[in-house]
């Protein structure tokens, strides 16, 4: 079996604009699953709203594409009801920490046996670019038309400090090693967080020079830095390159867990 | 096996282009009845896959698939008696 065989044939292509890295970040996901041995009856996605939100409509298994921001919510019920099922949750920055933001840090408090994969575009992509708590400082958006001025939430370090079994950050265009973070936190018992770097060439890509999909997939390949290189660099208090963004495992731990199965 | 482009899924996004090693995508011409500009295959029998996938049994390399936002890139069987083109590249 391939990852391929997961998705709805019948559903594609996507309604994403071309060039969307959601599509990717799904394959990833998918290829993950697939060579865990997982069974299709036995995993379940699951999606607040948002073009990210909308992953599980094209995977095969059973899913619950659920209200803006409560996606986390929706997935505790399943676990502390049928801790037996692999749950999987698609969610975007504005899903995840505007509008989700509190369920995002009582789950990671609670440390609910889930894995969360969420596609930080750095905008509201689905309602036409609005400005999210991941915009980075000085974008343009819909509601920051002269530049954002507004301070950044790093998803994983929050995760991390909120008390989550195991955090990564990557990106889309690093396909095998966001695969291999992808495994890790479906192993992780407990709640694990995979933040991913996506283009949105539509909503922020387009008002924040970064037109061609390609100029954010070099932006991406170019400013991450690993975790190892980062922490090598400030112990010999070398400079760290300007605008870098760290990728890597920030954690993997052992904390007691809710919604682990027997 | 044969490497193809899956006309109806593909949307001309070109990021396989950007990632395959071998430089196998090229920037395509014309567009398809969808108005797609589907990226032109070079010489797509230099992918390993296209010799060696059934024999290690799994894709190797495999980047422009896992990177293709559209799931449109897969590997065809020949058809019975079809010859299999191969060329090796390193
Ligand atoms: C309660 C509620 N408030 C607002 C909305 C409108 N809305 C839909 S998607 C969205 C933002 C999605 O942003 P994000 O989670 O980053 O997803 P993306 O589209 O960028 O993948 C908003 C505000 C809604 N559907 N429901
Ligand atoms: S608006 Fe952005 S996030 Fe939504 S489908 Fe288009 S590119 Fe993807
Ligand atoms: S599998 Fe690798 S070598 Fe083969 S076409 Fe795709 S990117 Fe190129
Ligand atoms: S990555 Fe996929 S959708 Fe994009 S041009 Fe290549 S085949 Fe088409
Ligand atoms: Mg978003």
């Amino acid at each position: 079996m391939s990852f391929r065989d997961w998705y709805r044939a019948d559903r594609l292509p996507t309604i994403y604009c071309a060039g969307c890295g959601n599509g990717t970040v799904i394959n990833c996901a998918l290829h993950a699953v697939d060579t865990l041995g997982w069974r299709w009856e036995d995993t379940i996605f699951v999606s607040g709203i948002g073009c990210s939100s909308r992953a599980p409509g094209y995977i095969r298994t059973d899913s619950l594409h659920t209200t803006h921001g409560r996606a986390l919510a929706f997935a505790t019920g399943i676990k502390l009801a049928r801790p037996e099922l692999h749950v999987v949750v698609f969610t975007g920055d504005g899903d995840l920490a505007a509008i989700g933001g509190n369920h995002f840090i009582h789950a990671c408090r609670r440390n609910v046996d889930m894995t969360v994969i969420c596609m930080n575009n750095w905008i509201y992509g689905m309602t036409g670019g609005q400005g999210s708590p991941t915009t980075p400082r000085g974008a343009i958006t819909t509601t920051t038309p002269y530049g954002s001025g507004e301070g950044v939430f790093d998803l994983s370090a929050l995760a991390v400090a909120a008390g989550a079994n195991h955090v990564a950050r990557w990106t889309s265009y690093h396909v095998k090693e966001l695969t291999n973070a992808i495994d890790a936190g479906l192993r992780t018992p407990g709640f694990s967080l995979i933040e991913v770097l996506t283009q949105c060439p539509t909503a922020y890509g387009r008002r924040n020079k970064l037109r061609e999909v390609s100029d954010t997939i070099e932006y991406l390949k170019t400013h991450a830095i690993l975790l190892q290189r980062y922490n090598r660099l400030v112990a010999e208090g070398k400079p760290v390159p300007e605008d870098m963004f760290t990728v890597g495992e920030f954690v993997r731990r052992n904390r007691p867990a809710m919604g682990v199965p027997p | 096996m044969k490497l193809a482009i899956d006309s109806s899924r593909c949307k001309g996004c070109n990021l396989c282009m950007l990632v395959c090693p071998y430089r196998i995508f090229k920037e395509g011409k014309e567009q398809n009845e969808r108005g797609i500009i589907l990226p032109e295959l070079d010489r797509p029998e230099r992918c390993p896959n296209c010799r060696l996938q059934k024999l290690y049994g799994r894709t190797l390399c495999g980047l422009c698939q896992m990177i293709c936002p559209d799931q449109a890139i897969r590997w065809d069987d020949e058809a019975k008696n079809e010859r299999q083109k191969v060329e090796v590249e390193f």
